[in-house]
């Protein structure tokens, strides 16, 4: 029971504490009191922490699905901005939410099948192979539909329903269970695991490479249209070139690497979904500050991300110490 | 001479099969100048300096980052670098009345920066245990914040060099161009064939601790890689200050990816190691600014350009890049 | 439209004339076969269809060919090899709709010998910075500006205008309004705006008997820095009824808006393509006003690269090349939507355009000898949505 309760106090350590130094800082700030309130304490941090952990949460789990198999995939963004824009569309068009959503996972699926037969067949590294991949969606968004992208379904409230509270849950909930079904449940996931520790000796006891990476790519592929239905019905998809997309799959990754750290105290899943919640109060903190954009927000950014970093990958040694010394104080005592 | 130990032929199928990643990148080339040539028509002299002085920073860059491609990492932060660089030599060569002495000082200290940058990369991600990406993803944040705080201080979109540093005639300032690559292209050659620096650097990428375990002061190593890639970027930033004279807050942006397809395009493994080759640098810029002209000058769709280049891009790398046999890539 | 249907009879009276004079020759009249590239500044959208479309209706009877490329927002580098690699394909003019990088820009046409115009662009840092390497060259034949310059603004007044229209046919009539604009670096006319719209608000307070009330412009909370404005920007404005957004609202105001469920009217520079269902009376209600430059006013630039290309100039030519404000078109009604709706910029259909081949082969000099420069600046003045009834 103890190591239940130790366990969820060190996951919920990061986004607790997070916010406790967030309301500290807005709360020693007059710009961050309109009218006498707090408005950092506001409806409106759980609501724009919620939508946006939501979308973190989604592409973060792509992203993590193929590092865990030891893939860094370029492509994951280009092919959500791709779903996007033809579920989008599709979606707009039969002025369906479902549609859109459906349509959405059913082409991030059939490009990430693409990208996995192009990785197999080419034999490519993985990151020039989904370098060219990123580059050969991005280009297709300037051939669908007349190279307009979709720019109004966001705001159409019925069809926009997946990007808001309660709709929002659905995609996020959908994208955790396919990540948990895939990891934990299928033979794929648990080979996956032995292929990304040691991939020649994976093989050489009988693991079907191809067809692993094959079931990868279709749950990475579910986890990209969920997380494309959320982000068109957030935002105004515009055609992309020049590798942007990967910028906009970076935004996500810093919550990838915090999440498999906190993790550590629970499971990488809870771990993602934690780290986002953090990084969200951090990012909603910031705007009350007026620091959410321009430059200060990026060095800000930059030391936090310099900081964890350096934090975690010293964790051991800071364990270690700490060791050292509640051995020195055991002995001490009489 | 015993019959085994005979080099094949140019024309043997063992040469052209040891050598086709090497002959698909040249094809590349080839193919991307022949368009060149049939589509420049009249004005192909003019065209010829269009293309140098496009490729010549992405060379120059490309060339350095060949130290740091070649170990196996990759530095994102090399466009926000040549953003800062470039303001701050401006702002200092204004500073100091707009004159050569300005532009000298703004170089030596834009060339100190990128050192301290290229030191931080390398040793500060080996201190604190860091991937190097990692220490390249602070920096990119940190010169993006910087590139836009430098701007807003100017009060102005974008900034113009008050002196003239690039050449009035255009022969003598494409030939300055051509020397500029070359004599980077020859420097980088030596230290990456000739001297432990290159050896180190394709060791560590090759098998980073197989090379310590030999007796290689690895650290050392990849902060000299790195702040060899600096002085590139330096220069890169001073080539592309002579052909532009002004800068902004997105200056750069991009670069790090573009110089990234460009080593792809020349044929460089990104994992780094004993494969890796200065030539890549080459090939690979002016294959990507040549294909970039062929398709303007083919009037090629606005819509389907990207589209063509994505093509070509997979054709070459299924060529290039492609490895044969064991298990899949990564 | 009655305004600019006086100002094609007279042009095409003009040429009548010129013709029976006998003073045009056939090839003349024609103008030499040319090419002009168009670099715009992104490579799709409303704008940009338009333009093509309007470019391409006039192709054949101009005798000209366009090509069509795509300037970098933030690279100078990257627009110098841009219109690099035009001249290098061959064309005679160029119309840019970017001011970065311009010096070595215009360097380079003047050492090609191509001509270069601008259009939707002020350019206002080479105006200030290098106005003598840039409008005093000889290769550059001046801009059509996206609305007025910094030193010739009046849209703040537009802005309050529309509000005004707005509270005298809403049931409840909006008291209290905020504003966003974009950094004074990038837009320096956008705080000339607020200050225009805030001086008309208060003017109009001293007699008014519900007072508007308007949020002072705070310089971290209102300055949109190029990303879409955060959801905190609501609490700090929390009595605010509507936005006034002199930044363009429908990219970064309005997905915020969207997203936080806010029931706010929206006035707004640039139209995007959508805002229709949530306009006026439509939908949410939330759009109240769009204002956008028509893309015919990029027969300003067009005509002069003609004129230069073809050797010739207006009598009335001014020595220095101009930037020309453009009037614009102020949709703050449901029947200037629909009006806005039959215009080129929204249906991509040349036969909506405001200018045939014809008459715009007219405006130049060496098809008409009547054309003056005057009246070819007075056309960027008839552009407003009254000019397209």
């Amino acid at each position: 029971m103890m190591k239940i309760i130790k366990k969820t106090g060190l996951t919920l350590l990061f986004p607790v504490l997070m916010f406790l130094v967030m309301l500290a800082i807005t709360a020693s700030t007059e710009k961050c009191y309109v009218n006498g309130k707090l408005i950092f304490l506001s409806y409106d941090l759980v609501r724009q922490v919620i939508i946006n952990a939501c979308m973190t949460v989604c592409v973060a789990l792509a992203i993590w699905l193929q590092l865990k198999n030891g893939r860094f995939d370029f492509s994951g963004g280009a092919t959500m901005i791709l779903a996007a824009i033809i579920g989008g569309n599709i979606g707009m068009n039969a002025k369906s939410a479902w549609v859109a959503l459906i349509v959405a996972v059913v082409v991030a699926v059939i490009l990430s099948c693409f990208t996995a037969l192009v990785y197999i067949v080419g034999r490519l590294p993985i990151i020039i192979c989904t370098i060219g991949m990123t580059l050969l969606y991005e280009s297709l968004t300037y051939l669908v539909f007349n190279a307009n992208g979709i720019r109004t379904f966001y705001s159409n409230a019925s069809v926009s329903f997946f990007g808001r509270i309660p709709g929002v849950f659905l995609p996020t909930a959908l994208a955790v269970a396919a990540f948990v079904l895939f990891t934990y449940f299928t033979s794929a996931g648990r080979k996956g695991k032995i292929l990304s520790n040691n991939q020649s000796a994976g093989v050489n006891i009988g693991i079907d490479e191809k067809k692993n990476i094959f079931i990868t790519y279709i749950y990475s592929g579910i986890i990209l249209g969920l997380a494309a239905i959320i982000y068109v019905s957030q935002n105004s998809v515009e055609p992309q070139s020049s590798l942007a997309t990967s910028s906009i799959m970076f935004s996500y990754i810093v919550p990838v690497f915090m999440g498999t750290f906190i993790g550590m105290a629970s499971c990488d899943v809870i771990g993602i979904i934690i780290a986002a919640i953090g990084m969200e109060i951090l990012n909603y903190g910031l705007n009350c500050l007026n620091l959410g954009a321009g430059g200060w927000q990026q060095i800000i950014m930059g030391v936090f991300v310099l900081g964890f970093y350096a934090f975690s990958a010293q964790i051991g040694t800071i364990q270690n110490i700490l060791n050292r010394l509640t051995h020195k104080t055991a002995k001490a005592a009489p | 001479m015993n019959e085994t130990t005979k080099a094949p032929g140019i024309f043997s199928r063992e040469f052209l099969a040891k050598h086709v990643y090497d002959i698909a990148a040249y094809a590349g080339l080839i193919v991307t100048f022949i368009l060149f040539l049939v589509f420049s028509g009249s004005r192909l002299s003019y065209n010829l300096g269009t293309v140098l002085q496009s490729a010549a920073t992405y060379s120059i860059i490309a060339l350095g980052a060949v130290f740091v491609y070649s170990m196996g990492y990759m530095d994102v932060s090399v466009g926000q670098q040549v953003g800062v660089y470039a303001i701050l030599l401006i702002m200092i060569t204004n500073k100091l009345g707009g004159g050569t002495f300005g532009v000298v000082v703004g170089f030596l200290a834009i060339l100190a920066l990128a050192l301290v940058c290229g030191a931080f990369n390398g040793a500060v991600a080996v201190w604190l245990k860091l991937p190097s990406i990692v220490t390249s993803l602070f920096l990119m944040f940190f010169f993006t914040g910087a590139q836009l705080l430098l701007m807003e201080s100017t009060g102005t979109n974008s900034i113009s060099m008050q002196a003239t540093i690039k050449p009035a005639n255009r022969s003598t300032y494409n030939l300055v161009l051509v020397i500029c690559i070359a004599a980077v292209a020859i420097l980088v050659t030596y230290f990456f064939k000739y001297t432990k620096l290159g050896k180190y650097t394709r060791g560590i990428g090759a098998n980073e601790l197989a090379t310590a375990q030999s007796g290689v002061a690895t650290t050392r190593y990849k902060v000299l890689a790195y702040m060899a890639f600096g002085v590139c970027v330096a220069i890169g930033t001073f080539v592309m200050l002579m052909r532009t004279g002004s800068a902004g807050k997105g200056t750069g942006s991009g670069y790090a990816m573009d110089i990234m397809i460009c080593l792809i395009l020349g044929g460089m493994p990104l994992s780094g190691g004993m494969k890796s080759k200065v030539s890549s640098a080459l090939i690979g810029t002016f294959t990507y600014v040549l294909l970039t002209n062929d398709l303007t000058t083919m009037g090629v769709d606005l819509n389907m350009i990207n589209f063509v280049k994505a093509v070509i891009f997979l054709a070459i790398v299924l060529v290039t890049c492609r490895k044969k046999d064991g298990v899949l890539p990564r | 439209m009655k305004t600019m249907k006086k100002i094609t009879s007279l042009v095409l009276a003009g040429a009548m004339t010129a013709s029976l004079a006998g003073g045009v020759t056939a090839q003349a009249a024609d103008g030499k076969k040319c090419t002009i590239g168009v670099a715009f500044y992104q490579d799709s959208g409303l704008a940009v269809d338009a333009t093509k479309a309007y470019l391409e209706s006039l192709s054949d009877t101009l005798n000209v060919s366009f090509t069509y490329t795509v300037l970098s927002m933030t690279d100078e580098a990257v627009n110098l090899t841009t219109v690099q690699e035009l001249i290098s394909s061959g064309v005679d003019g160029i119309i840019c709709t970017m001011d970065l990088g311009m010096t070595s820009i215009v360097s380079e046409c003047e050492a090609a010998g191509v001509y270069i115009g601008g259009y939707l662009c002020d350019y206002d840092t080479s105006y200030t910075s290098a106005y003598e390497q840039v409008f005093q060259s000889d290769y550059f034949v001046g801009t059509a500006i996206d609305g007025q310059a910094p030193d010739d603004v009046t849209g703040g007044t537009t802005f309050f205008e529309s509000l005004i229209e707005y509270n005298e046919r809403a049931e409840e009539p909006i008291t209290h309004v905020s504003m966003t604009i974009f950094p004074s670096w990038a837009y320096p006319s956008q705080q000339t705006l607020a200050d225009q719209f805030v001086a008309a608000v208060e003017e109009y307070n001293e007699t008014a008997e519900t007072p508007i009330t308007v949020d002072p412009l705070d310089e971290e909370t209102d300055i949109l820095q190029f990303t879409t404005m955060d959801s905190t920007y609501f609490s700090k404005h929390p009595d605010a009824q509507a936005i006034i957004s002199f930044a363009a609202g429908t990219s970064f105001v309005y997905p915020t808006m969207v997203q936080s469920g806010v029931d706010l009217k929206l006035f707004t520079t640039s139209f995007e393509g959508g805002e229709e269902e949530n306009f006026g009376s439509n939908g949410t209600q939330t759009f109240q006003q769009n204002m956008v430059t028509a893309v015919e006013s990029i027969t300003y630039p067009l005509v002069l690269l003609l004129n230069a290309i073809n050797g010739v100039e207006f009598a009335d030519q001014p020595e220095d090349a101009e930037r020309v404000s453009c009037s614009q078109f102020c949709i703050n009604s449901d029947e200037d939507m629909e009006i806005f709706q039959n215009s080129i910029y929204y249906t991509a259909n040349a036969n909506d355009a405001m200018f045939t081949a014809e008459e715009v082969l007219n405006m130049t000099a060496y098809a008409n000898e009547e054309a003056t420069y005057a009246d070819l600046k007075d056309i960027l003045s008839h552009m407003t949505i009254e000019d397209l009834q």
